[in-house]
């Protein structure tokens, strides 16, 4: 019941209401420009958060992700382009209705199905995460440990085409967050006897040279492709959605939202792949399945909401474990570290009311993008089509150094960023896993301090990950992840040599 | 989502194995604490053991793999020199003359073409910039150690 004074406490601060507005627009914006997303959004914004109060700070970078996700199904639909991965999928169906002229149309069940399934996420998590916390709250090193270890085997091995690219992407991260004083001993590792490097790698400098300088280089390749917008003319009866039109998409939509909640709260899975599930179980009970990819609205419905039901659950092993659950939230955790904010069980103890704001921000957040996108959608389209990328990227590209060198006012870390941001391009084209390597990078200082916890409790070393049930458990988990997928991936490789 | 060949697993696993092989060297350099225990080098030494045994299982796979696109390896190249020379002048000149000089730079290579635009972004990048970032939420700009313009026009 913390939620309702919350969101009686942020209806009444104006300054808030005028951030979460913002955010919703902000990620509107960049969800829909093809090849930006909300995390290179959240990571290049970071740092001008750092001059704001923690709650305004939270609310904005999370209505961002949040808005930004829903941004993407704009350029998947208009543009056949999709501005983020996860909305690929709505892209095969959203761009034939836009072809059939019923872009707007789409774009209605685009923003119904994904303020659904994003209020669907963020009840499931209000609901569930005080009761996620008082779990974790009882858990020992060695439990939380195994919890690590399991969402580095997952991060690693779920994500991407390739097993063996996304754990090594992981563990380049863990070698990374090495760099530094060994936080217990303060001995040095991998210093090189380099001053700078006694400080550590700083996350905020990794994050926009991964995801925003990454992301200009490799737009580079992309350059001289005009963004071309599906034109058509005003029609009411194209245009507009009615209620029989949406009916059928209803199912999908509850489905879907509960699909990718669940998919959410899985550390590092992330929007692309929920959407895709969601997709692929919609069509598998279709009736209509003559029309999906060629233009059925449930073909819209489905990813849509699956895509935004992640955003909310996502949040949940970040807040009570200290694991983030997807990029962004890997993002996030800088805002809580740098305004002195401990991450993890006891933060419903110590910073309870700012947990809750951040929530209630969220859902006025996805009322604010709903309403936005619902009326909003093809001027946000226009709008991009007028920005011109040989522009845009270069704009960025000078804001992620000076947003690297305000995280911390030191040079280094903006050299740090133009490594990180040739590196995050090289892994992109290499196969490798970006999102792994960051959210490992994050993970491994707690992995390390539990490990080495546990092994101060342990009479038999590390005999006291497999006598303790509960850790014994995730990590069968995380092997249990790696088996599947190696023999998922193997089925498909056979499938495909049979086939060709 | 069928997965397809990923690129060049022969070098992609010799450099992972390479990048292995010298972490695990310097983990084993990480001192021991006060007690002799190897506390803090237990993770260096996982992630890199763990680095050779990937390198080791991308070299032992098929032959082959898709294609990179070389295309635009040039511009790329060019992109991240202009980001090295970028800091080197900032670190030199300050950072109104080093944000001057880059934002042509990089939009030349983006491909605009347009002299008064770039002629514009000369004098308007340096200026918002420090507008917004040093004054507005009022960061210490990066000096430069040679010269900086702005210890002509005042204000540090």
């Amino acid at each position: 019941m913390d939620i309702f004074p919350a969101l009686i406490g942020v209806l009444s601060d104006p300054l808030l209401m005028g951030w979460v507005l913002l955010a919703a627009i902000v990620g509107m914006i960049v969800g829909a420009i093809p090849g930006l997303t909300a995390s290179a959004a959240i990571a290049m914004l970071l740092p001008l958060t750092f001059y704001m109060e923690p709650l305004p700070a939270l609310a904005f970078l999370y209505v961002i992700g949040k808005s930004g996700r829903y941004g993407g199904s704009i350029a998947a639909i208009l543009f056949n382009t999709p501005g983020t991965a996860a909305s690929a999928a709505t892209q095969l169906d959203g761009y034939p209705l836009a072809r059939q002229g019923k872009a707007s149309k789409a774009m209605k069940v685009a923003t119904i199905s994904s303020v659904i399934g994003d209020f669907t996420g963020e009840i499931l998590l209000i609901a569930g995460v005080a009761w996620i916390a008082a779990i974790a709250l009882k858990l020992g090193p060695p439990e939380l440990f195994a919890v690590n270890f399991a969402a580095f085997i997952v991060i690693g091995s779920v994500i991407g085409k390739s097993v063996t690219r996304g754990l090594a992407s992981a563990a380049l991260g863990i070698l990374v967050a090495m760099i530094g004083l060994d936080p217990i001993s303060s001995t040095e590792r991998f210093t090189f006897g380099s001053f700078d490097l006694t400080n550590g790698i700083g996350l905020v400098p990794l994050m926009i040279g991964i995801f925003v300088l990454g992301e200009v280089f490799a737009q580079i390749e992309e350059r001289g492709k005009p963004t071309e917008l599906v034109q058509g003319g005003h029609d009411a009866a194209r245009d507009g959605l009615t209620w029989a039109e949406y009916k059928p998409c209803l199912p999908h939509v509850a489905r879907s939202s509960f699909i990718g909640a669940f998919i959410g709260m899985l550390p590092g899975l992330g929007s692309a792949i929920a959407a895709f599930v969601a997709y692929g179980e919609g069509k598998r009970r279709a009736r209509n399945l003559d029309e999906w990819g060629h233009g059925a609205l449930e073909g819209v419905a489905a990813p849509e909401a699956a895509n935004n039901a992640v955003s909310g659950p996502s949040m949940a092993p970040l807040l009570t474990l200290g694991i983030p659950g997807s990029t962004i939230g890997a993002i996030l955790i800088g805002v809580f570290l740098i305004h002195g904010i401990q991450i993890g069980p006891t933060m419903f103890l110590t910073s309870r009311d700012l947990v809750y704001a951040l929530f209630a921000c969220g859902l006025i957040g996805i009322v604010m993008y709903g309403v936005i996108g619902y009326y909003g959608a093809a001027f946000v389209g226009r709008f991009i089509t007028r920005i011109p990328t040989r522009v845009l990227y270069p704009v960025i590209f000078l804001t992620s150094f000076v947003a690297a060198y305000t995280s911390r006012g030191n040079l280094f870390d903006v050299y740090v960023m133009v490594a990180a941001g040739f590196a995050g391009w090289a892994m992109r084209k290499l196969d490798f896993n970006p999102a792994a390597f960051v959210i490992s990078f994050v993970l491994a200082g707690g992995a390390e301090e539990t490990f080495r916890q546990s092994l101060l409790l342990s009479d038999n070393g590390l005999m006291i990950f497999v006598t303790r049930p509960v850790a014994l458990i995730f990590l069968l988990i995380g092997c249990l992840a790696l088996a599947l997928r190696v023999r998922s991936l193997n089925r498909q490789s056979r499938a495909a040599a049979v086939t060709s | 989502m069928t997965p397809g060949p990923s690129p060049a697993p022969r070098v992609v696993g010799v450099a992972l194995i390479l990048i292995g092989i010298g972490a695990t060297v310097t983990a084993f350099g990480i001192s021991l604490d006060q007690y002799g225990r190897w506390g803090a080098r237990y993770f260096p030494l996982v992630g890199s053991v763990a680095l050779i045994l990937l390198g080791v299982i991308e070299v032992t796979r098929a032959p082959g793999g898709a294609v990179v696109d070389r295309r635009h390896l040039p511009a790329i190249a060019a992109l991240l020199l202009l980001a090295i020379l970028y800091i080197i002048c900032i670190s030199a000149f300050g950072y109104l003359i080093a944000t001057a000089l880059a934002a042509p730079a990089a939009l030349w290579i983006f491909g605009v073409r347009s002299p008064v635009g770039l002629a514009a972004a000369m004098v308007l990048s340096p200026a918002l910039y420090h507008l917004v970032f040093f004054e507005f939420l009022g960061v210490f700009p990066p000096l430069g150690r040679y010269f900086d313009l702005l210890d002509l026009i005042g204000g540090y």
